[in-house]
């Protein structure tokens, strides 16, 4: 909402020493936040109002134009470089321009001196409104015309009403009473009423605008949906010569945003601007049966609004209506068919309240938001429309002539009374923490225009209609903090009354979890990343396989088809954050993200879920040039879900467990569908222990997807969920006393046979002294080691937590594993 | 010269000869092991020096046994200060060659990366922290909410204008169900706990929102931090002190705070809260549009009508909640002026923040 400064002056008495800037600083700081102050026509001096006498072409430029300008004494010649210089009519009727003559200075700074413009001399320029100060434009020189009544010679600057300032408001939703000039004069006057600003008076007399022409008949007014419209009120003007308003109003309205049109239309826009209030100005002579019906649209019904748009309406609508016809969108725009046009002589003036849930819908879905509904929808006052229309009415006749020829018409069946709210003084202490006086409470109240009278302690406030904003009592506290100065209130701390029960609230298991496998990620050397939660549904079927039944959420009002979608995986994004990342000359890549996956649920909500991906791209660390073995591999990726699942609590087991054991993971072959971003023979998959559910997969990038992203080196890539239960916390195991044995075990066996299984069996041996196996080796060269075989070298542990073992024990536990084994395995013992 | 002495000057020709090789052949010896060799050799059990002891002892008639034996523990004496010498100084030669070494300390060390946290996550936590100092507990909730509990419950109905404050992305929602939002804001997460448990209440709910936005200072996803603190007794002086902990904890203890009243549907008194410009120390510069003071948050007093949402006595409790965006913490703090690199996952940009 844009105010401007003058007019706020032609309102209130302000002193002298509140400048603009003091009092935007106020409001910022007391509710109405003041984005921007401008400064419109800031600087000009001297420029005045000149009449065209004659112009002719510069002799030696085609585009410069010689001007004889009039300033009520003498004709001088003056060069103007302008496209639009108007031709002279007869003196006295001549377009008229604005001249800064030698001396004048303008809002750039630049002051005017006679200066020769290819070869002849110009006593100074005329001006565009750019150089005024008033608007951007420098399209053309700024032209008047002698109905703008503005006297030749007069200073320009005087006449415009500048210098002004607009300032630029920031009005929040609950407050409409202040989308008008009225309503931001009366919260300045409020907070600035120990310095002296007060209000001017000016009232609307009526009886003047009758005039003494013949009475005719009120205005016809159906009002046949009084809740969508509780209140109408019109006035009927005769005898209004339409034309454009005189350039003060015209600047006044430009410098508010608004565009100027005509003298009737201006002024219902003045006023609007003026009271917050829209008013609509129909073509008396175009409504059929000379008649207002105020109801809902008819299904499919259709009306062509003002903008040249076909609008179909639905019963929902409130419309404005004539004998046979729509002519307005009640409250939102109005119809092509009665517009006020220049042949215009009569006017309905409408000045109207909608109720805000009767506009908003239609507002919303004609997605037509304008100065009326925008206001209307927020709340307007139903007890101000006589002074609205009066004021209105006043302008019209002011700058179009005629008179109001009849008395109003003023439809209100039940009329909207203003109502009481009790304010405890104490309340506001227990909200605010700070102890204002009642008494102060009162003023600050009083100071808003809100009658107020005591009752015991407490303070009765009367709520009139323009403040729809206040329906409680912790509306009237807000009113007073605001008033009294928030800056006033005290700091304290809270009181710590937490009780020790206090639960943990629901998710954080998996929320800390998540933190964990950050911080998890992080130490392994992965930098994490961030993407956006929406993705498109191409990226959703690459993570999913193009078999997958899963189906992403789709978003119904997306910004684009790339975000058009839920994720599911975070893969699909993060491989493309891996292309762009080499794209800027990157060699080696880790990346990692934690982040939520949503899948459908069956549910009224989503599954959520948290996963942890990366990708990893080039070389393991390595000193100065990497060599060949400093590449990644398979066992890199699979190194760090290991360390990762670990860390997060879960135990990784060489194959699934006998028994379901939650907090324990294994691992298998992934199949393309489990994995369908992985090479098939490099592609794991990771299991629950408990629930023998796939929780994730890692392994390499599949060729494919590789060369569809154009990377050159093999990618690997991991993605799990993050755990839901709480972290596993084993209890602590004192380290034995004892020594430990180790003893190798190195046999053939097909090569097919996953090391897994082996190392899962012998560890499932049952062997009480059995406490560690590890893969020292694994050989299959050719003439060392049968085609379709590979040797293998374990290392076994053995250890007692009772004694120290001798070696006829450890022999003979060994001799147990190993016939254990070979009962499982075909294996050829080597030597 | 009797029988006796010629015995005994045999006895120690014989022993020096023997020393004199085992001397020399300590000397070849030229590391440890060959030491011990060259030990067990003269002085072991069966060392040379010890038989030919053993040999005199054996020779030796009784009388003179004694004298043998005395000559002979001299000797061996002697050769083990000999091997305990050489030993000594092979020691020091190995330390000494071991000490020639000399590397190229400048050249680059062996890389082993960090990884790290991206600065969201690094911030978020911080903030926690802070909060937590307060004894605010962190809550979260589902980011696909309900219309119910992001908007109705906030005491913003359907056709309410304040809706038209956050532009909201709708998932498609059965007929006849509450439609489904990608939350606006984290205060569903309020409304939540509250409808789960009874004052007191203080919790902190960090995560992610959407907005139907894109340019350099909005992006359709954003984290926001809220604060909700619900008991007997709360004022909005515990709202403005609670704040003032935190941006003094946050941006630094000099920073001051100014409370200015504004509108949310859902508190009420309702302010945005500035700091003193960070950047200018509060003079006035660009950050701030020579204000000298930067907006960092919106807080205010629970509404009633949220408490009425959630079956609180508003008579009874009282309650105060803010909420911020986490990157628009971490844009001030680090002088970043592009929401877009948050999430724009170029390793260039998050490695310098591990």
């Amino acid at each position: 909402m844009k105010v401007s400064w003058n007019w706020l002056c032609e309102l209130l008495d302000i002193p002298s020493g509140l400048t603009p800037q003091t009092v935007a600083a106020r409001l910022s700081v007391s509710g109405v936040a003041v984005d921007a102050i401008h400064p419109i026509g800031k600087g000009l001096h001297g420029a005045i109002v000149a009449e065209v006498r004659g112009k002719r072409p510069h002799p030696k430029a085609d585009k410069l134009t010689l001007v004889d300008v009039f300033d009520g004494h003498e004709v001088t010649q003056v060069v103007c470089g302008a496209p639009n210089v108007p031709s002279p009519t007869e003196p006295g009727k001549s377009p008229r321009v604005v001249w800064a003559r030698p001396g004048a200075t303008l809002p750039s700074g630049l002051t005017l001196s006679p200066k020769e413009v290819r070869g002849i001399l110009s006593p100074g320029m005329l001006c565009a409104e750019d150089e005024l100060g008033l608007s951007e434009d420098h399209a053309g020189i700024l032209i008047l015309q002698p109905s703008d009544g503005i006297a030749v010679g007069d200073d320009f600057a005087q006449a415009a009403g500048l210098p002004d300032w607009v300032l630029e408001l920031d009005i929040t939703p609950n407050r409409p009473d202040l989308l008008g000039h009225i309503g931001v004069a009366r919260e300045i006057a409020a907070l600035f009423r120990h310095e002296g600003v007060t209000w001017k008076t000016s009232a609307v007399d009526v009886a003047t605008l009758r005039g003494s022409q013949a009475r005719t008949e009120k205005p016809v007014i159906s009002l046949e949906d009084p809740s969508g419209c509780p209140r109408y009120f019109a006035h009927r003007l005769s005898g209004v010569t339409v034309g454009p308003s005189p350039l003060f109003y015209r600047l006044r309205l430009q410098r508010l945003g608004v565009r100027a049109l005509s003298n009737v239309v201006d002024a219902t826009n003045l006023a609007l601007l003026l009271y917050g209030h829209p008013l609509h100005a129909f073509d008396f002579a175009k409504l059929d049966g000379h008649k207002i019906v105020v109801r809902r649209a008819h299904a499919g019904e259709k009306l062509q609004t003002l903008d040249g748009q076909e609008r179909e309406l639905q019963p929902s609508d409130l419309l404005i209506a004539d004998a046979s016809k729509g002519v307005a969108v009640a409250g939102v725009m109005g119809g092509q068919t009665s517009e006020v046009s220049y042949t215009t002589t009569e006017v309905l003036l409408e000045c109207a309240y909608f109720a805000p849930a009767s506009i908003r819908p239609t507002a919303r879905r004609l997605k037509l938001h304008t100065e009326a509904s925008h206001r209307f929808e927020r709340g307007t006052d139903p007890n101000g429309l006589a002074v609205v229309a009066d004021a209105c009415a006043a302008l019209i006749v002011k700058l179009a002539g005629g008179y109001l020829s009849s008395e109003p018409t003023d439809v209100y069946p039940h009329k909207i009374p203003t109502h009481t709210l009790t304010l405890r003084p104490e309340r506001t202490w227990a909200i605010l923490g700070l102890q204002i006086p009642a008494q102060a409470q009162k003023e600050c109240l009083e100071a808003l225009g809100l009658p107020v009278r005591s009752e015991g302690t407490n303070l009765l406030v009367e709520i009139p209609t323009h403040r729809p904003d206040l329906t409680r009592e912790i509306d009237l506290i807000e009113e007073v903090a605001r008033i009294y100065g928030i800056h006033n209130i005290p700091t304290t701390l809270p009181k710590l009354a937490m009780t020790a029960s206090q639960p943990l609230h629901q998710g954080m298991t998996r929320y800390r979890n998540a933190d964990r496998a950050r911080q998890l990620c992080a130490s392994l050397g992965l930098l994490e990343v961030m993407q956006f939660s929406m993705t498109s549904p191409e990226r959703v079927r690459t993570g999913e396989g193009k078999s997958s039944p899963t189906q992403p959420l789709p978003i119904d009002n997306p910004l684009r088809e790339e975000l058009s979608v839920l994720r599911t995986k975070l893969l699909p994004g993060l491989v493309e954050l891996l292309r762009q990342n080499l794209a800027h000359g990157l060699a080696d890549v880790r990346l990692f993200e934690v982040g939520e996956v949503f899948l459908p649920s069956g549910q009224q909500l989503p599954t959520e879920k948290t996963h942890v991906a990366a990708v990893l791209y080039g070389h393991r660390d390595h000193f100065l040039k990497p060599t060949s073995s400093d590449a990644l591999d398979f066992y890199d990726v699979k190194g760090l879900v290991e360390q990762l699942v670990s860390g997060l609590g879960l135990s990784l087991l060489w194959q699934k467990p006998e028994q379901p054991s939650a907090s324990s993971v294994y691992v298998r072959v992934a199949t393309s569908t489990e994995a369908p971003m992985l090479h098939p023979g490099a592609a794991a998959a990771l299991l629950s222990g408990s629930s023998g559910e796939v929780i994730g997969t890692f392994g390499e990038l599949h060729p494919d997807l590789r060369a569809s992203l154009d990377l050159h080196g093999a990618a690997f890539a991991f993605e799990l969920e993050v755990p839901e239960q709480p972290r596993h916390k084993p209890g602590y195991v004192p380290a034995s006393r004892f020594p430990a044995v180790s003893r190798d075990l190195s046999f053939f066996v097909h090569s097919e046979t996953e090391a897994a299984k082996l190392l899962g069996t012998m560890q499932q041996s049952g062997e009480p002294l059995l406490r560690g196996v590890t893969l020292l080796e694994d050989y299959r060269q050719a003439g060392h080691v049968e085609a379709g075989k590979k040797a293998l070298l374990f290392s076994l542990t053995y250890r007692s937590d009772e004694r120290t073992l001798t070696d006829d024990e450890v022999q003979k536990a060994h001799q147990r594993v190993i016939d254990h084994l070979g009962r499982a395995f075909p294996l050829q013992l080597r030597q | 010269m009797n029988q006796s002495d010629s015995h005994a000057g045999e006895l120690a020709r014989l022993f020096d000869e023997s020393l004199s090789r085992y001397q020399a052949a300590l000397a070849e010896a030229k590391d440890e092991p060959a030491l011990r060799v060259v030990h067990a050799r003269f002085v072991g059990k069966e060392g040379e020096i010890r038989k030919r002891l053993a040999d005199a002892l054996k020779a030796a008639p009784g009388p003179e046994k004694r004298a043998v034996g005395q000559a002979g523990n001299t000797v061996l004496q002697k050769a083990e200060e000999l091997f305990a010498e050489r030993l000594r100084e092979l020691h020091e030669l190995k330390r000494q060659a071991e000490l020639a070494k000399k590397l190229d300390v400048t050249m680059p060390g062996r890389p082993h990366k960090l990884g790290g946290l991206h600065l969201l996550t690094q911030v978020r936590l911080e903030l926690e922290g802070i909060f937590a100092e307060l004894g605010f507990q962190v809550a979260t909730g589902p980011q696909v909410e309900t219309d119910f509990h992001n908007f109705e419950a906030l005491a913003m109905p359907k056709d309410h204008p304040a809706r038209d404050m956050q532009d909201t992305f709708y998932l498609r929602s059965a007929p006849g169900q509450d439609p489904l939002v990608l939350r606006t804001h984290t205060s569903p997460v309020q409304i939540r706990t509250m409808l789960a448990q009874k004052p007191p209440v203080r919790i902190i709910s960090p995560g992610k929102v959407y907005r139907k936005d894109d340019d350099p200072t909005h992006s359709p996803m954003f984290q926001q931090i809220e604060g909700l603190c619900v008991d007997e007794g709360i004022t909005m002086a515990d709202l403005k002190g609670t704040l003032l902990y935190f941006v003094k904890r946050f941006f630094g203890a000099d920073v001051g705070l100014r409370l200015r009243p504004s509108f949310f549907p859902f508190t009420e008194p309702s302010a945005e809260v500035d700091i003193e410009c960070i950047f200018c120390k509060g003079s006035g510069c660009r950050t701030c549009k020579g204000s000298g003071y930067i907006e960092i948050l919106g807080c205010g007093m629970v509404d009633p009508e949220v408490f009425r949402h959630v079956g609180y006595d508003s008579e009874r409790y009282s309650g105060f909640a803010f909420g911020t965006g986490i990157e628009r913490m971490a844009m001030l703090r680090y002088g970043i002026n592009d929401l877009r690199l948050f999430f724009a996952g170029d390793a260039r940009f998050t490695e310098q923040f591990r």
